[in-house]
Formats: C-alpha cells, structure tokens, sequence
C-alpha cells in the first residue's frame, strides 16, 4: 500500500459524514470475520482438501537447463570445451577426478592474479565481505521449487564454492547458503558432492546463482552439474503469491529514496520510514476482493488494510519502532567506544554518560563514517537529521563501490547516490543490474550528473549496458584513467564503442571477454599514450593482434601489462613488435601463436623486456627446445611461467629454469607430455627445493 | 592377411541395449527376445502410462531404443506427454544401426564405442533433429607415432557434444564440424592428426537433410532403388582425401590440412522411406553402388532397428570380404586404373557403416 493510496483515502473518510464512515467501518469487520469462518468450513470438505494436497507439490530434483550469466570461463564461446555451458544437464564426469574439458572452468585460481603486475585494488574495500566473491555463474532450471538442496558436482580442486543465492517469484536475491573460513579451507584430491546446509526458506525458485572464491586453490576448480532438489508449487499457489507480491510491491513505492537499507530483506529491522516499517512487520495485508458491490474494491481494500492495521498492529508497531531505534542508538554508542581510543573504560563510560555522540567535532564524526560500509552508512543516516547530514556529506562518496551491492543495486539507488556524490572520482558497477534493475536510462543520467570527474570506471558484466551507455562514457567521462568493460559482448553482439575514442587519458583498459572492432581499439591505442594496462582476453577473432601489437610498439611504449588470452591471429611478427615495449612485466600468450613457429620473437622479448615478471605460453605449442633455454637465461625476473601444454619440455630443461630464475614461484607444466609418470616424484621434490609451486595437472584417466 | 581370417572377430553393435555381439545369430537371437518378452513389456507399460491405443504406439515406436526413450519420457505428467507423442508424430525421423571392423583386429582388440579402428561415428538426436556422422583417421600418422584414431575419435565425440548442446543449429552441419574442429584446438592435451568427416543432420520440422563432408568419406540416399542423393569426393590426389589436421608443432608446414571452410554442403529434402548410408571409404572403395543399392532398397521404410541392422551387417560384411579378395575388381582398382596405377584386389581399410531408414 502506497503512502498516496493512504491520503486519498484518508481524504474520502474525512469528505464523508463521521457516523457513516463508523458503520463502514464495524460492517467490514463483520464481513472479514464471517469470511474467515466460510473459509476454516471450506477447509474440512474433501474437494478442498485435495486441492491443498495438490498445492503441496512434490519432491523434485532437476540439473540445470540453460546458463542465465557468468563472470568468466577458460574456454571460449565457440567451442564447448571448459565452458559455462558445460553445468548444464547431468553431470558427464562426475565420480571421475581430473581436469576434464567437459566442466566448468573458470579463468583463475589462487591468489597469482593479485600478486601479478596487473592486480587492482578494490574501490571502497570496506564494503567488501570478509569473504570475497571472485567469480560467479547464474543457472535456471525447468521447474519452480522450495528449495531444500543444491548440490554441486566438484570434479576438480573442490572448495571454491562460497555462496549460494536464489533468485525468489517476488524478484528478490536470497542467499540460500554462505561460506565460512574454515569451508573455504576444504583442500582435498578428490571429486565430492557439494551440497551444504541451506537456510530454511519458503520461498519459490528456478534460478541459482554460485559464487566462487578461488583464493584457496591449487589449480582450476572445476564444476561439472549442478542439482536444484525441492518441493514443487502448484500453479494456483504461484498465482496466489504473485498476487501478494503485486500486492507487496504496492507498498514499496514509496520507498525510493532509502532503496539500499530498505529493499534488502536480509537485514533484520528496517530502521526507517513509516512504510518502511510497515513492510518489515510481520502482518500481512490481505487485500481480498470486497463483497460490496457499491464500494470501489481499490480503497475499499485500502480502507480493510489501514483499519486493521490499525486495530491490531499498532501498537506493535509503535513498540518495534521505538525499540528499534533505542537499539541503533545502542550500536551507535558501542561502536563510539570501539573507536574512541580513551585510556580507561571506566573514563569512557563516564564520558559516554555526560557526552552525547553529536558533541563530537563534525570532521571526527565524518573520519568514523568514512569507515563503514554503505550500507551502514545509509542505516546511519536513518537515526537523526545530524546523522543523516553527515551520512550524506560528499566526501563520503568519493569512491562507491557497488559490486559487493549487486542484488539490492537499482535505479532509485543510483538516483540517490547521484544527489550525494557530487565529487564522485571512482565507481565500480560491476555485476549489477542483472535482472533489468538498473534502467539504461537512469545510468545515462547518473553519469551525466556526475560522471565528468570520474578516474576509474569499472562496468563489468553490467547486462544493462547499451550502446547509448558506452556512447555517453565515451561523451562524459573524459577524465578516465581506468575503463573496465569486461564481458559486455552479449547484447547487441558487437557494441558500439566509437565515442570511447574522445578518452585520452586511460593507463588500463579492460576489455576481457568483449566483442569490439580492430579500427577503434587501434584509435583507442593511438589517442591513450599514457596506457599501461590491457586486457584484450577472450576478445573474439575479429581482431587481428598482429595489427594491434605493431601499434603497441608504436604508440603505448609505457605497456606493463598485456593480457591477450585465446587470441587468435596473432602471429611470431606481432609477437616480435611486442618486444619494443621494454616496460612490460607481465605478458599472458595463452592459447595464442597458433602457428607452427615462434621465430626468433621470444628471444627478442626476453632480451628487450628484462623486467618481465609474469610469462604465460599455455598451449604454445610452437615453443621449442631453443624458447625455453632462453626463458632460463633471460628471465632472471620471471616470477610466473606458465608451459601449460607444450610438448617439447624434457625435465632437463625444467631443471635449467629451475636453477636459472631465482624469483619464480609459480610453474605450470600441466599437460606436458615429455614429463612422464616418473617425473613427477622428481617435480615435487624440486617443488620443495626450489621453493617453487610447480602445478602439474593432466587428465587422470586417458582415453 | 590369411584367408582364414578374413571375417576375423566381428564388431557389430546394437545400440539400444549396450551389448557385443560374436555373431549374426546372437543378433537374431536378441531380436526374437526383445520381440517376444522385453519390448511386449515396454509397450504395455508405455500404454498404460500413456493411455494410448497399441496402433498409435506401435506406429510410433518399433525398436528397444525409441522405447527406452519413450519410458523416461512418461516419467513425466500425462498431459506433457500426449502433447509431445502428437508434437513428434507427422515429422520424420531416423531409425539407424551402426556396424564396422577394424582393419587390423590386433592393433584394436577390444571394442570400445564410436571407434572401429581409426574410424569413428556418433549418432544423437534432439528434439528438433537427428544427427549422424563419421570420421576416418588418416593411417600415416601411425608411423610419426601418433594414434590415428585419436583425432577422428576426438571430432566426433565434440559433435555429438556439440549436437547436444542448446545452441545448435541443425541447418549448419558445416558449422557443426568447424566448432568441432575448433573445439579440437581448444585442448589442453594436444590432439594430433587428421581425419575426414561427413555429417549429417535431419530437420524434422521440415524434414530437410543437410550434410557437410570433408574428403572421401560420404553418404548416399536410396530412393525406389535409384541413388537420389549423394555426397562428392574431395581428393587432393588419388588416395588422398581433403582432411583436417591438427599437426605436431614444428610440422605445420608440411601437413596437408584443409580448413573445414572446404566442406561441401547438400540439402535435400527427404521423404518417409528413404534410406541413408553413411559409411567410410572401406565400404565405397570395396563394394559397388549396384550392391548397396540392392541391401538399401530392401530396408526402404523399415523402422525395425533389428532389421536395419541386419543389413548394416550385411553391408559391412560384405565390404570386409571384397576388401581381402586379391582377385576382385573393385571400384577402388577400378579407379586406380584410371590413374594408371596398378592395384588389384580389394582394399583393406577400416569400415564403418550407418544405415538409417527415415520414417
């Protein structure tokens, strides 16, 4: 019920004549009662009886159907080996232990990415959770369940899984499960069944959505199915609670304005307006259609609400609120305490009795804001008007970070942000607006409000972007130092980035999984001389990378980084002009080089890089015998190689990098044939000698 | 190779229940059984469950392994399935049988599924079509110690993968092998080799076959008797087909390979009793059209995949026998001649053979 539903109707009582309004009023009461007990009578009869049997649904376990989203995967679109698409149906693998293609593999594992050159740091870190998400994949199944197992088939380095979210009829994210320390400590050299303890819940779903955190693990985790067990709904019971929901969604209108402390239904109270409360007390509104023939069924059934609510809530109501907001006065108190660095506590408490919080300097109450997190931040603001003039103070919102947010982000939020953040520098959008909350338009505005200060934009997996969206970044944010577009390929298939040619000033640019077109990036490359990392993983085969590398060389000579992961076309020549950029430190050749031979490139990478840290050659399989004594000669920094897949490496020669790159510490000879069974007694020991990881996977039963 | 072992252990495989079978007669023997106790079975449970009348289900499904498929289906509710029994009804589809040997039985001593030496086929249907294809690994590689079967094994069962997959589109059997192809080099474990392929996929809907084929494997459509429909060779030179490679690094240049842009595409629209034969170019090289003509024409309209593999055996049977005869003529010294080379004799190959009857 809308707080306008509420005035209109209060207006209509007050035109009418008192007495009249009375007798409405005892009439609809009489009439909720006698419902009530036509309806415990319909109940005992048979008909009715099977109906509820019906209703109650039965026990369902279902593997998944399609693939809705996903953050990343090994493999690439057009083939099926290591893909997202793999999760669905029943699992192919599942008993076996290995690296199998047929499963899900996602792009990382451990902590190598952070630790590389090209790691980020996060925008706003204390809205991190402790435990962080990586990377995360969302499924939908046939039927609509009560869900009361997920199961998840782990053929490869188990325990990357950390939350488990269902997607509810009411389109509201519920977190079925959640992962502790000691769940992602699961290290353990065999395929499981993962199917953790879900929350008891009623609600209705058919989308999952899993996220992963790799930071445990010792090679790629690998999913091969995924289960949805539960209790199935009737179609009536679905019809009804639609009903309820359109019913619920009512009473939210009016909510706009504290969309993230309200709209989240994990939190426990609500600590805000009168509709707020409403909605998060435990009576439900049950808006039946009116017998009264005369009477517009609309406020009529207004009218039932307010008078029941009246009747029987309030004064729960009143009791809830006050309670709730001697409580907020409480955390505030402690968390004062916790912050205050008084000598004794017997002089803080004194001090806590005589002084009130607001008597604090206003600089040092924004100093203790600006350690919490947005979401406590709007809880904050929410206790007084003082509060609420600090909590919305600009300097708060400097960097917003809305990623850990991705299920409550909406339009309402970011219009309310965008009247907060006047000196907005960084944002981070990342995984938002999934399921069509963020409206294109809304983002449009927010960034023209706000968006010309903007050094760091990062707009991964946003499913709302356009190419109008892309078009006004381009227009606005001509400021930017970092754009990050990742996997925004989907829809329309090759986005329209033209406008992205105004920015000058970016030093990293990530486009890891986006469908672009050679001219512009070679443009964008041109117009930013000043850029010092690129990510063009998984950027599709219209782009020729031989083309791309030569304008490396002659405009982007400050490159540290380049990322260019199963990218094909790229050729010995483009891997020899790379070697003018004497800056790089990490270079990731992954799946490309397809061509028989390398040339004499990396020996001339080797030579005019020597700061490189991190070298990956997955499934180069060109490298020879001649490549390698080179990397062991030249690499005198190399921290990570990666050999994933090349056949020609003999132990001899993984003992010469060994003894010749003082600083690595990870290496990957994974798929290695020339590395026999026998040797891989001899690669732990040099693991250990070394103090090098050395990863070694295969697949554990040839065909 | 000895004339006694000539027939050496034949490979025939049903597909339905998973079984090998010595001999012919284990076949037939099979065939009376399913007839007699497991499929009367079937089909009355599926009656029950359905509510069908016995025409409707024995007009809709013969053989074991359509009913296999039909009792999983009426797992389902009632109301589903009536609706999907009349959705699948007025198309087309393919009932097939598969059978093969291995040219040399020693260095394939066990059975293993898909693979009759370095041949290998898939079949799978979906919903909306029914696929088909083989693949003949090319024999050179065995002396650069690479399996020959390795690759050809490894495209189909990425087709079959890839055919299953949501997003596949049954017009396209050329794409279907360039994602197959691609899905090759996608390996963390190299894939080394090369092969020929031919698919083919039938559209339901509007019961149109669509085929890709790469090098001298190939297909042919009986019709009342006349060859209606037929793929080409691809032949760089006599005996060397077109195929697709993936070469060991360092040997890229010296490996024939053809991109699978080079397949050949067909459409053609099938009707109910043609039969299909997709075989290797052991059956073609070995056993003229007039004979395959002949076992074809015989199984026109037969949905009975005992029956289908009957004649499959039969073809495959009869290709192994030509292709150890030194005295015969066949169509593959025929052509030999052509080139003015002299090879007499059948041609030892590995043979596979899928028939299918569109009913």
């Amino acid at each position: 019920m809308s707080m306008l539903a509420y005035a209109e109707s209060a207006t209509s009582s007050s035109s009418d004549t008192e007495p009249d309004a009375q007798v409405d009023f005892t009439t609809m009461l009489v009439q909720r009662q006698r419902g009530c007990e036509s309806g415990s009578k319909l109940h005992t009869t048979d008909a009715d009886q099977e109906q509820q049997e019906q209703d109650q649904g039965y026990y369902l376990e279902q593997y998944v159907l399609g693939v809705l989203d996903f953050s990343s995967q090994y493999g690439i679109d057009y083939s099926i080996s290591y893909t997202a698409s793999n999760v669905i149906g029943r699992p192919t693998k599942f008993p076996a232990y290995g690296d199998y293609p047929e499963t899900f593999t996602m792009r990382t594992y451990g902590d190598w990415w952070q630790r590389a050159p090209s790691a980020t740091r996060d925008i706003q870190p204390q809205n991190m959770p402790p435990i962080d998400t990586h990377d995360y994949i969302v499924v939908y199944f046939e039927e609509f369940v009560v869900p009361t197992e997920v199961a998840i088939f782990e053929t490869f380095n188990p325990g990357a899984v950390v939350r488990i979210w269902a997607y509810s009829m009411t389109k509201h994210w519920h977190c079925l499960w959640e992962a502790t320390a000691k769940d992602l400590n699961y290290l353990c050299h065999d395929s499981r069944r993962f199917a953790p303890p879900l929350k008891k819940t009623s609600i209705i779903t058919k989308t999952l959505r899993i996220e992963f955190n790799h930071s445990n693990l010792n090679y790629y985790t690998e999913i091969d199915a995924i289960m949805l067990c539960g209790r199935t709904v009737s179609h009536r019971r679905i019809q009804n609670l639609l009903g309820k929901a359109r019913a619920h969604s009512q009473t939210q209108i009016s909510l706009a304005a504290s969309a993230l402390g309200s709209s989240s239904t994990a939190l426990a109270v609500g600590h805000g307006p009168i509709s707020c409360k409403l909605r998060s007390l435990k009576f439900q509104p049950i808006c039946r259609s009116d017998n009264n023939a005369d009477a517009d069924p609309v406020t009529g059934a207004c009218k039932k609400f307010i008078n029941d609510f009246i009747n029987n809530d309030l004064s729960q109501f009143l009791l809830d609120n006050r309670l709730a907001n001697e409580m907020v006065e409480q955390q505030q108190q402690q968390q004062l305490q916790e912050m205050q660095l008084t000598p004794a506590n017997v002089h803080a408490q004194a001090a806590a009795r005589r002084i009130c919080l607001t008597d604090l300097p206003f600089e040092i109450l924004l100093k203790i804001l600006s350690y919490l997190d947005l979401q406590s931040l709007f809880r904050v603001g929410q206790v007084s008007r003082i509060f609420y003039d600090i909590s919305t103070h600009p300097l708060l919102y400097v960097e917003i970070n809305l990623k850990p947010y991705w299920q409550l982000a909406n339009s309402e939020l970011l219009c309310t942000l965008a009247r907060r953040a006047t000196i907005l520098r960084k944002l981070d959008l990342s995984w938002c607006g999934g399921f069509g909350d963020v409206s294109p338009t809304e983002f449009k505005k927010f960034l023209t409000q706000r968006g010309d200060n903007l050094t760091h934009l990062r707009l991964n997996s946003c499913k709302f972007l356009n190419a109008s969206c892309i078009e006004t970044v381009g227009i606005v944010c001509d400021n930017l130092n970092e754009l990050s577009l990742r996997n925004c390929a989907t829809d329309p298939p090759l986005l329209n980035f033209s406008c992205l040619v105004n920015l000058k000033n970016l030093e990293r640019l990530d486009l890891f999984q986006t469908a672009f077109e050679t001219e512009l990036l070679l443009s964008m490359l041109e117009g930013n001389r000043k850029l010092k990392h690129l990510n063009l993983a998984f950027c599709g085969v219209s782009v020729n990378m031989d083309n791309v590398a030569a304008h490396l060389a002659n405009y982007n000579t400050q490159l540290v980084s380049l990322d260019m992961w199963k990218a094909h076309f790229l050729t010995a020549r483009g891997l020899q002009s790379l070697s003018h950029c004497h800056q790089l430190e990490e270079l990731d050749l992954g799946w490309c080089l397809r061509e028989a031979s390398l040339g004499d490139g990396l020996y001339q990478l080797l030579v005019n890089c020597p700061k490189l840290r991190k070298l990956f050659l997955s499934a180069v399989r060109g490298t020879t015998e001649h490549d390698l004594r080179h990397i062991a000669q030249l690499g005198k920094n190399l921290e990570q190689l990666d050999l994933m897949g090349i056949l020609n490496i003999t132990h001899e020669r993984v003992y010469d990098i060994l003894i010749h790159c003082p600083k690595l510490q990870l290496l990957d000879l994974s798929f290695c044939e020339n590395i026999m069974d026998r040797d891989f007694d001899i690669l732990a020991d040099w693991s250990r000698l070394f103090k090098v990881n050395i990863k070694s996977s295969r697949i554990y039963d040839p065909r | 190779m000895s004339r006694t072992s000539i027939l050496g252990p034949p490979m025939s495989y049903v597909d339905g229940p998973r079984r090998i079978f010595g001999t012919l007669v284990d076949i037939a023997i099979l065939a009376t059984e399913l007839a007699a106790n497991g499929g009367g079975q079937l089909i009355r449970n599926l009656m029950d469950r359905t509510k069908l009348s016995p025409a409707k289900i024995y007009g809709l499904s013969n053989t074991a392994d359509e009913m296999l498929g039909m009792e999983l289906l009426a797992k389902k509710t009632e109301q589903y399935e009536v609706e999907k029994l009349t959705s699948i009804l007025p198309h087309p589809r393919l009932v097939s049988a598969v059978c093969g040997f291995a040219k040399d039985a020693n260095l394939y001593p066990s059975y293993s599924r898909g693979k009759y030496g370095e041949d290998a086929w898939f079949k799978a249907s979906t919903a909306a079509a029914d696929a088909l294809g083989v693949a003949d690994g090319v024999g050179g590689w065995r002396m650069y110690g690479i399996d020959p079967g390795q690759f050809s094994t490894f495209l189909m069962r990425s087709c079959e993968r890839l055919v299953l997959a949501p997003n596949f589109d049954a017009q396209r059997p050329d794409l279907l092998i360039a994602r197959a192809y691609c899905d090759l080099m996608e390996q963390k474990h190299p894939v080394l080799g090369s092969s020929t392929a031919c698919i083919l996929t039938l559209r339901r809907e509007d019961s149109m076959l669509y085929a890709a084929n790469i090098g001298d494997s190939g297909f042919m459509v009986v019709r009342n008797g006349a060859i209606v429909c037929r793929s080409a060779e691809q032949q760089h030179f006599f005996n060397t087909p077109f195929q697709l490679s993936g070469p060991p690094p360092g040997q890229g240049m010296y490996v024939l390979t053809d991109g699978p842009e080079c397949a050949d595409t067909i459409q053609f629209a099938c009707m109910v009793g043609d039969v299909l034969l997709l075989a290797t170019d052991g059956v073609y090289d070995n056993v003229p059209d007039d004979l395959l003509i002949r076992v074809l024409n015989e199984v026109s309209g037969v949905s009975d995949a005992v029956q289908l593999q009957m004649s499959a055996n039969c073809i495959a049977l009869m290709a192994r026998t030509l292709s150890f005869n030194p005295d015969y003529d066949s169509p593959f010294s025929q052509n030999a001649r052509k080139q003015n080379i002299e090879s007499p004799g059948g041609k030892p190959d590995d043979i596979t053979v899928i028939l299918a009857s569109v009913i």
